[in-house]
This record gives structure tokens, sequence and C-alpha cells, in this order.
């Protein structure tokens, strides 16, 4: 599987990892990664010293609303994210994963009423 | 119309509540000479004037004349030394101790400029020797994190900051308003209810509650504030439409005020003496993030 990196530093332009804005226009070239055949996409976080869940659920969370948790494990990683930022990573993981379920379940209970309507 | 303030102005619910008579006297108001009265006041915390500001901005909108009255000396050079006064016709004076945090109105997309004023009011600052890497690194992700929710949940267009170090204290007070979509309009939309405003705020604060129902997922931001403010043994306070909450260390109260203001202020307060590590104690393998 060929591993494509992007840095985090260069695709924000700074050390700050934090706006919803950037964070979105990250989930989008990973998913641009992701379409293609056998590619891993790896995130870089070197030399980014500030990192926002608004950040990481609009470049990573959002990514469970298109593709399972098995697909992701196998098909993206992150390097250089110190103890704590790995931490917030995770809890953003978590969220996302509760969210998309949640949301399924409203999906599919709106469904049911309109279809009995 | 002349308004007169209350002898102390503080971060809590009487403070607020006289903020908040400002706000619902002055924001209808057209053509009209305001002359806000302080020859009461002995007592005005600073970080407080990211809300009068944001009201005050709002008055001017309004076409209306704004005057500061009967200011002791100590609010005005405190006033001054934080720049609030240069918007309404006052000079700048140096700030020699070097614990005042600028007051700063950001439009919604300067979230980098936010940053950059994070970075020179908040970490360069000489007085906070104190403070661990780690410790400004948490403060500053906390304030980005308010910052974007205003972004995010209040369809306004001005957010409003300032904020006072206390170095004898160490205590690092910052307010963070904007006059948008309150919690309470947010939250009762979100769950086609009729909550009070201490109520919404309340569900907006556990974990997992969110009012996002786009691509994006939310509902973590506040509660890692929560979390780092227990550990770190500070404050957080939420004003927003009738609804007033707090969390203590750990410990939260909720009520609620007879008026109600058009926006949300969000007010932290860190311990800056903390030496907390902040991790858990188990490591987190990056190869079982997903």
């Amino acid at each position: 599987m060929k591993e494509i990196k992007i840095n985090i530093f260069e695709h924000v332009g700074s050390d700050a990892a934090v706006s919803s804005e950037d964070g979105d226009s990250l989930y989008n070239r990973i998913v641009k990664g992701l379409e293609e055949n056998d590619v891993k996409v790896i995130l870089d976080f070197n030399n980014i010293n500030l990192i926002t869940s608004t950040f990481l659920n609009a470049a990573v969370g959002q990514l469970y609303g298109k593709y399972d948790s098995y697909f992701l494990k196998k098909h993206l990683g992150v390097k250089n994210l110190n103890k704590e930022d790995l931490e917030l990573l995770k809890k953003v993981v978590e969220r996302a994963k509760e969210y998309f379920k949640d949301r399924k379940k409203m999906d599919n209970s709106i469904k049911e009423i309109l279809e009995d309507e | 119309m002349r308004f007169i303030l209350s002898d102390s102005i503080s971060s809590d619910f009487n403070g607020y509540e006289t903020l908040i008579d400002l706000f619902n006297r002055t924001h209808k108001l057209r053509f009209e000479d305001i002359i806000l009265d302080f020859s009461k006041t002995k007592w005005f915390e600073a970080n407080l004037t990211a809300v009068l500001g944001g009201i005050l901005n709002k008055a001017q909108e309004g076409f209306n004349n704004i005057e500061l009255e009967g200011l002791s000396n100590d609010i005005n050079n405190l006033l001054s030394r934080n720049l609030f006064l240069s918007n309404f016709g006052g000079s700048r004076i140096p700030d020699f101790y070097d614990t005042t945090i600028e007051y700063h109105k950001f439009k919604i997309v300067e979230e980098k400029l936010f940053k950059e004023y994070l970075d020179k009011e908040l970490i360069s600052k000489k007085v906070m020797p104190k403070m661990s890497d780690l410790l400004k690194k948490k403060v500053n992700e906390s304030l980005i994190e308010i910052f974007n929710n205003a972004v995010i949940h209040g369809n306004c267009k001005k957010i409003f900051t300032c904020g006072q170090y206390y170095p004898a204290k160490n205590r690092l007070d910052f307010t963070i308003v904007n006059l948008g979509k309150t919690i309470k309009e947010n939250v009762n939309e979100y769950l086609n209810k009729t909550l009070s405003g201490d109520e919404a705020i309340k569900w907006a604060v556990l974990e997992g509650n969110t009012t996002k129902r786009g691509p994006i997922p939310g509902g973590l931001g506040l509660s890692l504030i929560r979390e780092f403010i227990s550990k770190n043994e500070g404050k957080i306070q939420i004003v927003s439409a009738d609804g007033y909450w707090e969390q203590i260390k750990d410990t939260g109260k909720s009520e609620c005020f007879s008026q109600a203001f058009f926006g949300t202020i969000v007010n932290l307060e860190f311990n800056t003496a903390d030496t907390s590590s902040y991790c858990l104690a188990s490591e987190i393998d990056e190869e079982d993030i997903f």
C-alpha cells in the first residue's frame, strides 16, 4: 500500500491547527487521497503546537460520515502527535462514531415516520 | 439616557445582571445620548470590558452618542491600559505591570488574528513565567475553542474579548462575548422544547450534546474545557439569554436572570500556578486511534 503524507503545518500555513475551515479543507484533501486504490494517508503533525477539537472534528471526525472504522484503521494514520493531542484525537474519533450512530438512528426514525404517513 | 453603574462590577451573577440591565435599556435606542455614570463605581473587573464593549458597540450601531462619566482614576487608568477607552476618545497609557490583556473586537473570520492576539497578549507576557508551556497550550486551546463556538453557533458578526492577569492571586481571567444567537435559542430549536436559559446551558455543556446537525460532528469542545478547568481548579461562567451557569473547580451552579442578554458571555478563569500534566494514566497507541 502506498503511503501519502500530508504535512499539517504546510496545509494550515502555521503551527496552529485550530479553525473549522482549515479542518474542512484538510478533510477534502484526505478524501481525495482515500479515493485512490491501495493508498494510506498519513497525517503528519510535526511542528504543530496548537490543535483544537473544532479542527479535528472537521478534518477527521467528518470522515466517519463517509467511511467506517475498519476502512479508516487500514487507510489513515497519524504521526508526530504528542500524547495530549493524541488523547484529544482519540476523543474526537470516539465522539464522531457516536455522532454518526445517533444521526443514522435519527434518520431511520424520520424515515419510519414518513413511511407511516 | 443616563445609566448609573453600581459600586462594584465583578464577574459574578450580580455583575452580569447589571450589565444585562444596561443592554436591555440601550439596545433599542436610536439617535440618543447615552451617558454611563461611573461616579459610584469603585471596582470594575477589567475582563468585563468585553461585555461592556459588546453592549456599547450595539448601542453605537443605533447612532447613539456614548459618553463615560465619573470614572475614578483607578478605573480610568485600567480602561486606558487595556485600550477600551481608546474606542471612546480616550488615550492609551502604558501598562508598566504588563498584566493587561487588551480589549479587542474581532470579525468572525479573524480566527487566525485571534490566535496571534493570544500569542502577543498571553504567551509572550514576561509576567507569566509560572505558567508551564503545557498550561499555556491548554489555556490557548480553551480560548480558541470558545472563539470557534461563537463563530459556529452564535451566527454573529463580531466577537469581543478582554482579559486581566492577577499575579498575586495566580489567576488569569478572560472573557469572550458575542451578540448572536443564544444557547437557549439553539438548544430549544434543536430539541423542540422550551427550556429556560439555565437549563439550556446545562444541556449544552454535557459531553456529547450538540445542536449541530451537519456533516461535521460536535459536542466535545465545552466538555473538554470543563474537564481542564476542573483539573486546573479554575472557573467557567456562561451567560446566555436569561441563563447563568458556572463551574468553579468541579462544582456547577445555575440560575436565571430577570432579563435576557441577546448573546453569549463566556468567562474563563485559570489557575496560572498549576503544574498538572493533563495526561491519561494509560498511554494511547498511535496505531489504535481509528
